[in-house]
């Protein structure tokens, strides 16, 4: 049951990061495609509809957790205080630069919701970045299994450079999207970025697998793993052969794919913690450790598992309903 | 600062600040759904307009219930992690139903509903709208039972270690206090609604602007605002006063301001509680009513504030006053509505412009009596968080300090500033437009135009 439980809250977040990431990036990447306003209007509007459909995979993924893992949930939350809160804080920017920067028709407006939104949008991604580099390092927790440490201890190198991954790695599966529902100007663009960035993430892609294995070692039942990296590296490949054959769709699906692949290998890694503890080997909160009682899991599992498929099933209506490219005229 | 003053003032400022929002959605989703499905189904150029209004004005009240609402969630965690750590089996389950099958069905559907390109509603959009509808009702219920269950808990025990495990979900989510519970709750937010939509109508009759959309507004309106503050009073209120008596009898005494238990216990409708007293000073009474609103018989026997341990009091004075802000305003709003009503069906209303000033200025004060509502219930649940199982003090999170909490109050304090502000702005901006305006005023550009098969 409590492995059930890790990989529905895995899946759940894995879920958020190939949405959300995707019209994250795109937002943060958007000065950089959209050079004229009505560039970025359209720009935008392919993830209008769905942004908060997808942040909403992480509303309910904290929920998620607090049912499942209370333990954690309380751990976390209150000993990431401060970086949660700005966290959220960021959110919330991020989600009125979406909404509001329509409407108003006055040019200042937008510009100044424009700059707020890749601003952060942007931040929002090193900070999760960040977030997931300390979760693989593990964590100072005292024996209560709450957080003991700094701010300063939450900016290490190697979680910094999880961040800067994570930010070039979102903006590559932006800009697959953008290719995937744009036409014209901020299309060409964003192809002339994907050529670029590809090599960029490919770098950091082999340089953070050697640290973390550097920093973690290799997981001791965690043979299997080492498929992970062959699939990355092979969906990263096929990514690049569907830019280069004129295949948008395929392309944004490889660059999900690889990301998922990224996902299990960071919750295949930490496993069976949910919270390692820093240094590592020194334990952390276990998935084993004080499970709620069955019925509650049980309840809980059936609520995610059986929400999921019917969010998935009538979701996919509207995408289709939604899809089509839009043009810049 | 003591940090549980810091997390309880944090936590009742972000709560009541969100809540604005949810009301108007709540109150407002089923004139959308309706209007939308009629315009789909007639193809009625006016209803299709006054769909797009509402659909605009529901937006911005659903940008902003998004924005604060995600903080609540992260908060419990956050400022209250014993709580979180001990009654999290439970109390979650209510918020995983409500991110799973409400949240989700009332963001993506709202997508279509707000970026489709076709000017006139579909049945695809008029579907969107009621599924949008019915995920904030549902999210409302949801929340509510998590609420309801920290009033009056069910359906738990206690292990060994002090965490509360989930015994009975059905009972969680059924039980009748959650049910009354709820029941309230979303006829104050429909009441709400009633009063939005007749008050805008009432505002564009007065200002002689839309008459024809004006009196549809104020008709409809005015009958939703009726029918809802008849509920609010009966049965909803009546059973939500009759649980608070059986089963948090301390908060029932702080809200009528009984000090001494009494036998065929008065209803005090003025009066000013005095806690270095110990009593209500300049009250005007109704002999027996309170022993027949708390147990429907003029005799019962009602036990005072001074029949309970002062360690197990609420804040008296706010719930006090609170209480008599809500049931006092519940009884304003039966009384203009029903004249309303009385005159709409003689076809006056709309010749009285006294009558119309009333609607238009009463827009604000469900909001006010809901607020005031939620003091009632969330103080006088004091010293509680769980009521009889766990006291607030217990519950905040011991590795976060005052000064954090504080800093981050003000935070949100001028975010939630600004955030309020630009609400109203653009809030007023669509109003001002109105529903016939809006073709001609200059909407923000759309320079985009949407290829291929964009569905159906
Ligand atoms: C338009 C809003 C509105 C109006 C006019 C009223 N109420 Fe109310 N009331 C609420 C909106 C509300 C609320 C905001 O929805 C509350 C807060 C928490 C809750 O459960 O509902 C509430 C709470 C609440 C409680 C406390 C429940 C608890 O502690 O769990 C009682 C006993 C009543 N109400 C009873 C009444 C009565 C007898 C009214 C008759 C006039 C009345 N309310 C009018
Ligand atoms: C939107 C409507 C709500 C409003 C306006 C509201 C209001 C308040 C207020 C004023 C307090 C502070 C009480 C005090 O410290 O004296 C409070 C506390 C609290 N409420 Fe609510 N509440 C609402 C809904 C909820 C819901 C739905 C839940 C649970 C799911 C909840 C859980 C809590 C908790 C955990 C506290 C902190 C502990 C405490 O001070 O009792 N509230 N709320
Ligand atoms: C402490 C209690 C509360 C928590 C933790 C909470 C949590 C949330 C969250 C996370 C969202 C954003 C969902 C999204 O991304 O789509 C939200 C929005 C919403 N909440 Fe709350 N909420 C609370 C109180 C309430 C209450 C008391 C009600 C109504 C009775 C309510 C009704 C809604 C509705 C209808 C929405 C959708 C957005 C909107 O319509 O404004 N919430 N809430």
């Amino acid at each position: 049951m409590s492995v059930a439980a890790f990989v529905v809250i895995a899946f759940m977040l894995t879920m958020y990061v190939l949405l959300d990431g995707y019209d994250l990036g795109v937002a943060a990447i958007a000065p950089l495609i959209g050079r004229t306003e009505r560039e970025r209007d359209a720009v935008l509007a392919s993830i209008g509809p769905f942004w908060n459909g997808n942040e909403v995979w992480l509303v309910a993924s904290v929920a998620a957790l607090f049912a499942l893992f209370p333990e954690v949930y309380a751990s976390a939350f209150s000993g990431f205080y401060l970086p949660f809160v700005v966290a959220l804080w960021l959110l919330m920017f991020r989600g009125l630069a979406l909404e509001l920067r329509r409407h108003l028709p006055s040019e200042l407006w937008r510009q100044f919701w424009d700059a707020a939104l890749s601003f952060s949008s942007a931040l929002l991604i090193v900070t999760f970045g960040v977030a997931l580099g300390n979760l693989l390092r593990g964590l100072p927790l005292n024996a209560a299994g709450y957080f003991q440490g700094t701010f300063d201890d939450l900016l290490n190198p190697y979680a910094l450079l999880v961040a800067v991954f994570a930010l070039v790695t979102l903006g590559q599966h932006g800009a697959a999207f953008v290719l995937m529902r744009v036409e014209g100007g901020p299309a060409a663009l964003a192809t002339r970025l994907l050529d670029r960035s590809w090599w960029v993430v490919l770098i950091l892609y082999a340089g953070v697998t050697a640290l973390t294995l550097v920093v973690h070692g290799l997981p001791a039942r965690g043979g299997w793993l080492l498929v992970l990296p062959v699939l990355s590296l092979s969906a990263l490949t096929a990514l690049r052969v569907s830019l280069k054959q004129g295949r948008p769709g395929a392309a944004f699906t490889m660059s999900s794919v690889f990301l998922a692949t990224l996902l299990v290998a960071t919750a295949g890694t930490i496993y069976p913690y949910i919270l390692p503890a820093f240094p590592p080997g020194r334990g952390g909160i276990s998935i084993f450790a004080a499970a709620p009682s069955s019925l509650a899991v049980a309840s809980a599992l059936g609520v995610t598992i059986l929400g999921s498929i019917l969010v998935l099933l009538y979701s996919s209506v509207v995408w289709k309903r939604m899809a089509g490219k839009i043009r810049v005229e | 600062m003591d940090p549980v003053i810091a997390d309880r003032l944090q936590f009742a400022f972000t709560v009541m600040f969100h809540y604005l929002f949810p009301i108007a959605t709540i109150g407002l989703a089923p004139f959308v759904a309706v209007y939308t499905w009629k315009a789909a189904r007639t193809g009625d150029e006016e209803t299709a307009r006054i769909a797009r209004f509402w659909t605009r004005i529901f937006a911005i009240n659903f940008a902003a219930g998004v924005v604060t609402g995600i903080p609540m969630q992260f908060q419990f965690g956050t400022n209250w992690a014993v709580f979180s750590r001990r009654s999290g089996p439970l109390i979650a389950q209510p918020l995983a139903m409500e991110s799973m099958f409400a949240f989700f069905l009332e963001s993506v559907f709202l997508g279509i509903l707000l970026y489709r390109r076709e000017r006139a509603p579909t049945m695809l959009t008029a579907w969107s709208a009621v599924l949008v509808c019915a995920g904030a009702w549902a999210s409302g219920f949801f929340i509510i039972t998590a609420n309801a269950w920290m009033q009056h808990p069910v359906g738990y025990s206690i292990a060994p270690d002090g965490t509360i495990r989930l015994v009975n979900i059905w009972a969680v989510l059924f039980s009748p206090f959650a049910l009354w519970q709820s029941a309230h709750v979303l006829t104050g937010a429909l009441l709400a609604g009633g009063f939005i939509v007749a008050g805008i109508g009432a505002y564009y009759l007065l200002s002689q602007r839309e008459p024809q959309i004006g009196r549809r507004f104020v008709r409809a309106g005015c009958i939703v605002g009726f029918v809802c503050s008849m509920l609010i009073v009966f049965p909803t209120g009546d059973e939500n006063g009759r649980d608070v008596t059986t089963y948090e009898p301390v908060k029932l005494a702080a809200m009528e301001g009984l000090f001494a238990s009494e036998k065929g216990a008065p209803l005090a409708i003025i009066g000013m509680p005095d806690t270095s007293k110990n009593d209500l000073i300049d009250p005007i009474f109704v002999p027996q009513i309170l022993s027949i609103l708390a147990y429907g018989n003029p005799d019962a026997n009602v036990k005072g504030l001074r029949a309970y341990a002062h360690g197990l009091w609420p804040p008296v004075e706010l719930t006090y006053y609170a209480y008599h802000v809500m049931v006092g305003l519940g009884t304003i709003f039966m009384g203009v509505y029903a004249i309303a009503v009385l005159l709409l069906f003689r076809d006056r209303l709309f010749s009285v412009p006294l009558m119309l000033w009333a609607l238009m200025l009463l827009m604000p004060f469900p909001y006010i009596a809901n607020e005031a509502g939620w003091v009632v219930s969330e103080v006088g649940r004091q010293p509680w968080i769980i009521y009889g199982i766990m006291r607030t003090t217990e519950g905040v999170s011991p590795n976060v300090a005052s000064g954090e909490t504080l800093f981050t109050l003000i935070g949100f304090a001028g975010m939630y500033f600004l955030l309020g502000v630009l609400f109203l702005l653009l809030v007023l901006r669509e109003i001002a437009i109105g529903p016939s305006g809006a073709e001609q005023a200059a909407r923000p550009s759309t320079p985009l135009r949407m290829t291929g098969d964009g569905g159906a």
